[in-house]
């Protein structure tokens, strides 16, 4: 096991990279107007929060122990997620040490430029700095930005009791709120999540995050919902294989339970197709190539549990895979399954074409058309 | 040298801090403390050197800028200081005092060391993470940093980011320092490395800490907190620790100020006017050979068209100074004749007419022999003529008692007793100046020449030839009264800077490839503007190229032949 992460890779030099257009100014959806422009999430928080932890074990796969053995973020690491053909968004991981607002830093370029912020807090330590900060911090930044999502991880949860958890999340909710309202700032709004790097808290924490940031998820949700009621189908999430982040699920709510299970289960299908899949395609970046290559668009997998569910998984696209978790007794008709799957892939591909065309989408409408109606047999 | 070094580091409680740096002070120069309002006003300069150093403790606390952290915003732990008072040290003979203190006492130069720390810390990235960088701009001052992790078992990631940056604003300065700062700094950054790798190695024995964190209950989040706690009341071991050596910063001292006066000395600053010209070039490369300390003898490197001249142009002594006027210098005694002072003087005495064919005879090279008894007269006239020929076509024998023959010098002095052998009489083309000194010598007289005569008699009649066209140009400055001596030499030298372009151009196009005709001769002339007359002339000043020159051009067209 070697605790020697090499993220030279990710690292890019600070003042360049400025090729991502002007800020946006325009009301609504940022991500939307601007098609080109990759939506910017960035991860901040004092020193030891465990910004780099979060980025590593979220995208690159580390092993939640060997976080241990990270070293200090001297510099800010930024990191294209790209190869995930619905979201193309950049996590941008700031060092706590230092002060971006201070002249040394282009703070209009930081902050101008991105959609969502991230502030990470360590509930296991005194958060009382870390709350100072996150003021400082949302504030200064709304000034630049307004647009900016700000979101709070409420981070090392596994450490407290459930109670200590609600507690802690209540006490920093109201804190932090309290200060915005002093400040004038009622129109700013944060978001609170309880997050872990030992159970599947930040993966659902990020999903959350990224959802936002996607046009789209109206849409994607419609096309799921029509999806699952036709096909008996209790829950379904339409998974980026390679991070476990789900980009959409339908308007049931999300129960942590099924989504950790549908997350081992893309561990298990990944896993096998790593040994047994075929290797082809090598246009991927070494580091994830193995992952690339055990996927393709005819991955699909059934479990069948022991208290009458069946798990169901179907690649939709090349980095998207629909888990769906239903009956044993609905899985009868898996043929219908299938073909309304094959429909909402169908609805899923005239979206991204769209997309591509730079068309503006009138939510929901198209997608009923694309989707077509399913058979009832 | 006008840099200043600092060692910077990542600090895991402040971020990119300013350790520690050295900078060269001149005493002239008023150093303005950093901040009237830190130190009351009352250090608003520092007068003494002594002052300097006692003055710098006080202001190591404040940050100017870190109002985001509210509880140890101002506050420094142990990983981010490193001395309290500082080193200085007097170079005497040069007169300047090196200061090492934690920050420099000038706000704008802190300014700047900061904003090139956190560049070189926290922003610029190097490629494979440790080694040099370059980056700067006109306001901030350039940059060479070179970044380095030194081992820290406590440390996250069991290492600590350094860097060593030396800030300037001459940027080619800087650039040309590059290969001479980066060696030695990467020596500095060795020493310190392998100090530290030491003392890691050490504490691993003692402390299987890896080990520990793995296996133990470390995943236990009780256990994570208690294992943090501990860390968090010493979060940063002093690089005085992590070397194992209390003298770390003595030597980290001694070593910039070495880096500081050796790059200083290793490139010094000319003024250079306008392009050397073929004079000065051949001034330099006579005082390269001399530059050893061996006896002056100006053998061409390259024996083309002279093989025979081999050391016999024996200069005076090895202490002279060839540069000035390429003169011989006053190691002939001085026997009491009177002098020539410039070329418009022996224009005077000769006239005209004769000034002419004397002239005449210089510039194609025809030898001049000067006959006569007083030394410094001949001595004088000699370099008077030299004001007509380019310095590469000087070669003179101030005073003999035996002929020497022309291919080894082109002005002679001799004796009066010596007579010219037959065989020169007949076959070699040059001018005999007879100087008879008069009978009665009148010690007042207000001219000293009065009486000298000046006989100028060849075998070479050049009466029919037609002298060279620079010839009549500057026997026109010469003539003409309304100008000063100086404006004259400056004539002459440009005169001469124009006609050896054209010798450089002629002399490229006979040595650079063969089988030129005569009919390609003839358009060459009269492209550079010169005559079937100038050709004697523009043959002579060949030798006058400097060997530089020469070397080029053959290698030049050897390569284009090939």
């Amino acid at each position: 096991m070697s605790h020697e992460v090499d993220d030279m890779k990710y690292g890019i030099s600070f003042p360049g990279d400025f090729n991502y257009g002007p800020d946006i100014d325009g009301e609504g959806d940022t991500a939307s107007t601007l098609p080109q422009h990759k939506p910017r999430i960035l991860l901040m928080g004092l020193r030891r929060s465990g910004k780099s932890s979060i980025q590593k074990v979220v995208f690159h796969k580390v092993s939640p122990n060997e976080t241990l053995f990270l070293e200090s973020t001297n510099k800010m690491v930024k990191e294209d997620v790209t190869n995930c053909s619905f979201v193309v968004f950049q996590v941008w991981d700031l060092p706590g040490h230092l002060d971006y607002f201070d002249s040394a830093f282009d703070s209009e370029h930081i902050f101008g430029g991105c959609d969502a912020l991230i502030f990470v807090i360590d509930s296991q330590d005194d958060y009382q700095d870390a709350l100072a900060k996150l003021h400082f911090t949302v504030s200064r930044a709304y000034k630049i930005n307004a647009n900016i999502k700000f979101e709070v991880f409420i981070h090392k949860v596994d450490g407290l009791s459930d109670d200590h958890k609600i507690d802690s999340q209540r006490d920093i909710h109201q804190r932090a709120t309290d200060d915005l309202v002093d400040a004038g700032l009622e129109n700013l709004h944060l978001s609170f999540y309880l997050t872990s790097i030992y159970d599947h808290s930040i993966f659902e924490a990020f999903s959350k995050v990224v959802q936002k940031l996607i046009p789209q998820i109206p849409t994607l949700e419609n096309l799921l919902d029509i999806f699952i009621s036709n096909s008996g189908i209790e829950k379904a999430f339409l998974f980026d294989v390679v991070s476990k982040i789900y980009i959409a699920t339908d308007s049931s709510p999300v129960d942590m339970q099924s989504y950790e299970l549908c997350c081992d289960m893309i561990d298990v299908v990944l896993d096998i197709s790593t040994i047994y899949g075929d290797d082809a395609d090598f246009s991927f970046p070494p580091e994830r190539l193995k992952e690339e290559n055990a996927f393709n668009t005819d991955s699909c997998a059934v479990i069948k549990l022991n208290n009458g569910t069946v798990m169901y998984l179907r690649q939709v696209t090349k980095y998207l895979a629909l888990v769906c978790i239903l009956r044993e007794d609905s899985f009868k008709r898996q043929g219908l399954i299938d073909y309304n799957f094959w429909c909402f892939r169908k609805g899923i591909k005239e979206v991204f074409e769209l997309r591509k065309t730079n068309k503006q989408l009138t939510n929901g409408e198209n997608l009923e058309n694309g989707m077509g109606e399913p058979p009832q047999v | 040298m006008n840099a200043i070094i600092s060692l910077c580091h990542f600090c895991e409680l402040h971020g990119p801090k300013v350790l520690f740096c050295t900078q060269p002070f001149h005493p002239e120069e008023k150093t303005v403390s950093a901040g009237d309002s830190e130190t009351e006003g009352a250090d608003g300069s520092i007068p003494s050197r002594r002052h300097v150093a006692s003055s710098a403790e006080p202001m190591t606390p404040q940050t100017p800028t870190h109002n985001s952290l509210p509880n140890y915003k101002n506050d420094l732990c142990e990983g981010c200081t490193s001395v309290h008072l500082g080193f200085v040290s007097h170079d005497e003979e040069a007169a300047v005092s090196y200061m090492s203190s934690q920050r420099p006492q000038h706000r704008d130069v802190f300014a700047m060391v900061r904003q090139a720390c956190i560049r070189s810390l926290s922003c610029e990235v190097c490629p494979g993470r440790e080694g040099p960088i370059f980056f700067g701009d006109e306001q901030q001052g350039h940059a060479i940093s070179y970044t380095f992790y030194i081992k820290d078992y406590q440390a996250r990631g069991f290492q600590r980011l350094y860097s060593v940056i030396v800030v300037m604003m001459d940027k080619i300065y800087l650039l040309n320092s590059w290969p001479f700062l980066v060696s030695h700094i990467e020596t500095v950054v060795e020493h310190l490395k392998s100090k530290a790798s030491v003392v890691f190695e050490n504490e691993k024995v003692k402390m299987p800490l890896r080990q520990y964190r793995l296996t133990s209950t470390s995943v236990n989040p009780k256990n994570f907190i208690q294992q943090r706690g501990g860390n968090v009341n010493k979060p940063a071991r002093s690089l005085n620790e992590l070397t194992d050596d209390k003298h770390v910063f003595k030597v980290l001292h001694t070593s910039f100020v070495w880096i500081l006066k050796a790059c200083g000395n290793r490139l010094s600053e000319t003024l250079l006017e306008g392009p050397p010209t073929e004079d000065s070039i051949i001034d330099m490369e006579k005082q390269e050979e001399t530059e050893e300390g061996f006896v002056k003898l100006f053998s061409k490197k390259l024996g083309i068209d002279d093989d025979l001249e081999l050391g016999l142009d024996v200069l005076s002594n090895p202490g002279t100074n060839p540069g000035d006027n390429g003169t011989i210098d006053e190691v002939v005694e001085d026997d009491g004749s009177p002098e020539i002072i410039d070329i418009r003087h022996i224009y005077k005495l000769l006239g005209s007419r004769r000034f002419h064919v004397l002239a005449h005879h210089v510039v194609i090279g025809n030898q001049i022999i000067l006959r006569g008894k007083g030394r410094t007269l001949i001595r004088t006239f000699q370099n008077a003529l030299t004001w007509l020929l380019p310095k590469g076509c000087y070669r003179a024998v101030p005073y003999s008692d035996e002929y020497v023959e022309s291919y080894r010098c082109n002005f002679l002095g001799l004796n009066p007793a010596v007579s010219i052998p037959s065989y020169v009489n007949t076959s070699e083309p040059f001018l005999l100046v007879d100087i008879y000194e008069p009978e009665d010598v009148h010690l007042e007289s207000p001219d000293p020449f009065k009486g000298y005569i000046f006989k100028l008699s060849t075998f070479f009649d050049l009466d029919k030839v037609v002298a060279p066209s620079v010839l009549q140009k500057m026997e026109h400055a010469i003539v003409n009264d309304s100008l000063s001596i100086e404006v004259v030499d400056q004539c002459l030298i440009c005169l001469k800077e124009e006609w050896m372009n054209k010798v450089k151009v002629m002399f490229k196009f006979t040595k650079a490839g063969g089988g030129r005709s005569e009919e390609d001769a003839k358009n060459l002339l009269k492209i550079v503007g010169a005559t079937d007359d100038d050709k004697p002339l523009l043959s002579y000043w060949m030798r006058g190229l400097s060997d530089q020159y020469k070397k080029h051009i053959l290698s030049a067209s050897r390569q284009h032949v090939l």
